[in-house]
């Protein structure tokens, strides 16, 4: 890894945790419902510089957030690593099988779509063991995604074109 | 423009390195797989509960256990239920060919070898006559056979009174060292109806632990022999029968969580016939030959079901106060529905029993 | 650069993923509705303890108390409400009737739940003695 992905990774990282810990301050109706405003980062990082950054920005994030939270290794942990990574590697799937198929709205749903998956399947096996409550959040849950993934998509999409017309310098250096 | 400008990043990305991310891809795959692996093996292992119901010692014989493969529970549970088989051939008071049948045709003649387990079973049955008072008496046998539940026949005072003289468990000779058994008395009979359940319970559940098995539940009948947590991670819950059921919804009058525990029950209701307005069941008092007529139902909860089977029976015949006095007395917990209905409970189980509402 | 030209810009590709992902969880939801047990008991526990169980489908209002509390309950048309609370933010009256699910009177550590199939399920016994 370059020096200047590890500088990017950090940024990006920083962003990701500072929008994960402004998002925890926002009051939901049901606890367990989240905006995910910090996959907004990890999209972007998945189309500016690929795959292997936004795993590492996700990872970062996960990893940093739990220590600030203090549920490292607990079940949130567990629950955010899994959905977090399945999402990336989701979205990595399809880029690299049906490239040009999907833009970033597209990939951002289907980040939303196995990430939500990912951690309902975890509860289930871990957690819950029953599969009557499972089911019944299951498609609330892909409702919501599908919602926050859209927003999420379009912010990450907005961002993405905004830096570049802004003059910053990034270098589409494919890995 | 600008769209095209990512597209072009994209088609870049993919073609450029179509052979290595397909390497990556395999690579990431197979590590996903570990993570989920390893996230699964997080949790205690996945265990299930397995449950088979056999037909011995003439009733319903169910054993539940916690594994974490069929094979392993099918394996145990066999051990479990041939060692119930076993007790069967040995302590069945109708078969002839079993040792206690040997020991009590041989009453007032001689002493019979016996093996350990038939040995052990008296010795508690006796242990169980001795603590009661002799309000469970297991020398019972001459005065249990004159009544017969399913033809409905009352016997007449006089055989009842005139085999009283040989329901007497201090007339059992155990010589513990030469495993011989001997009734001092011709006729007299033992019936380990009031306690071989329970005993079978408390070995069906050594076998399985024996086994591997961590956490089961043996129930010979009523007979309730539970031990470990429930793969929920729950103590196992025991529902104790109405002994006044009227319908479907109040088959269960309280339940009870049971953790290394036995619990069993006697009720008038099990087996019994009305005659003008009284009911005869068949839990006999030794002292008179008759129905004990204190209670409906006692359940008793101690370590081991051959304590809870013959205590539950010695607690039914004392009724309802002399019965608490004698559960204080050995430490056991219990609940007791007296004549009236009305429940009396140890101070013990207070936080653990719970009463269903609509009954 | 704006919002409208990024939506403009989806491929036709996420356009036809985000209505099918709305359709398959549309469905699920109504489909779940459908497939699983009724609720049939309104239960109300105090401290984590199971203290009372009405039936859904008798109309009826119930005091409860606790240490902490009290709240009345109310159950009408297989719906049950929670009103008269003791505590001072009132939210659990705020989430008014519910048909599934819980409504929590943290104050007063009181849990109302419109039970589904799963709660007779943990209170059946493994086995029966007598």
């Amino acid at each position: 890894m370059q020096l200047q992905d590890k500088y990017r990774i950090a940024i990006l990282s920083a962003y990701a945790l500072a929008l994960h810990g402004f998002e925890s301050l926002i009051p939901m109706p049901i606890p367990w419902i989240r905006v995910g405003l910090a996959n907004i980062i990890t999209v972007a990082a998945f189309i500016l510089f690929g795959f292997r950054a936004a795993m590492m920005v996700t990872l970062v994030r996960v990893f940093i957030a739990s220590l600030f939270t203090g549920s490292f290794l607990g079940p949130g942990f567990i629950l955010s690593l899994g959905g977090g990574v399945s999402g990336i590697l989701a979205m990595g799937f399809v880029l690299s099988l049906l490239p040009g198929l999907f833009g970033p709205v597209g990939l951002s749903l289907i980040g939303a779509l196995f990430h939500n998956l990912a951690q309902l399947f975890l509860a289930y096996i871990l957690f819950i063991q029953k599969i009557e409550p499972v089911l019944i959040i299951t498609p609330v849950l892909i409702l919501i995604g599908t919602v926050t993934g859209l927003v999420n998509g379009l912010v990450a999409d907005l961002l993405v074109k905004g830096l570049k017309n802004s003059g910053v310098t990034i270098q589409n250096t494919p890995q | 423009m600008i769209k095209n400008s990512y597209t072009l990043h994209v088609t870049r990305y993919t073609s450029k390195n179509k052979c290595t991310s397909r390497v990556t891809a395999v690579t990431l795959l197979t590590a996903y797989c570990l993570l989920l692996a390893v996230l699964c093996s997080c949790s205690p292992k996945k265990e299930s509960l397995y449950r088979k119901t056999m037909i011995l010692m003439d009733t319903v014989v169910t054993i539940h256990v916690v594994a974490d493969s069929e094979e392993a529970a099918d394996r145990a549970m066999a051990k479990a239920f041939e060692a119930i088989g076993k007790l069967d051939m040995l302590l069945n008071f109708f078969s002839d060919k079993s040792e206690l049948a040997l020991i009590n045709r041989n009453a007032g003649v001689s002493g019979v070898r016996v093996s350990p387990e038939t040995l052990e079973v008296i010795e508690k049955a006796v242990y169980a006559s001795e603590q009661s008072g002799g309000a469970f008496d297991v020398t019972i046998g001459p005065e249990s056979s004159l009544w017969n539940f399913v033809t409905r026949a009352k016997p007449d005072d006089k055989a009842v009174s005139e085999k009283l003289g040989l329901v007497n468990y201090r007339l059992i000779d155990l010589a513990k060292e030469k495993s011989v058994v001997a009734l001092k008395k011709k006729g007299m009979l033992i019936d380990l109806g009031g306690i071989a359940k329970g005993y079978a319970a408390d070995r069906a559940a050594e076998a399985l632990k024996r086994h591997g098995i961590k956490s089961g539940l043996v129930a010979v009948a009523g007979d309730i022999k539970a031990f470990g947590l429930k793969q929920d991670g729950k103590p196992w819950r025991v529902g104790i029968r109405n002994p006044r059921q009227k319908g479907k919804d109040d088959e269960i009058l309280a339940t009870i969580e049971l953790r290394d525990m036995a619990i069993s029950t006697s009720g008038d209701y099990e087996r019994f016939f009305i005659i003008d307005g009284e009911r005869f069941h068949h839990i006999l008092d030794p002292r008179t030959g008759y129905p004990a007529r204190g209670c409906q139902s006692v359940s008793v909860m101690a370590k081991d079901g051959v304590s809870t089977d013959s205590f539950s029976t010695a607690v039914f015949v004392l009724g309802p106060e002399k019965g608490m006095e004698l559960l204080k007395h050995l430490g056991f917990e219990g609940m007791i529905v007296d004549k009236e209905g009305k429940i009396h409970i140890t101070p013990g189980i207070k936080d653990k029993i719970e009463f269903k509402r609509n009954s | 650069m704006s919002l409208k030209e990024t939506v403009n810009g989806t491929t036709l590709g996420d356009r036809i993923l985000f209505i099918l992902l709305l359709i398959v969880s549309f469905i699920g939801i109504f489909f779940m509705k459908e497939v699983l047990p009724q609720p049939r008991d309104v239960t109300i526990e105090v401290e984590g303890k199971l203290t009372h169980r009405y039936p859904l489908d008798t109309d009826r209002r119930v005091e409860v108390g606790s240490p902490f509390g009290h709240l009345t309950l109310e159950i009408k048309d297989r719906k049950a409400r929670v009103t008269g609370a003791s505590c001072p933010n009132k939210l659990c009256e705020l989430q008014g009737w519910i048909s599934r699910g819980v409504i929590i009177c943290l104050p007063g550590r009181i849990t109302v739940t419109v039970g589904g199939s799963e709660e007779p399920k943990d209170r059946k016994v493994d086995a029966i003695t007598g």
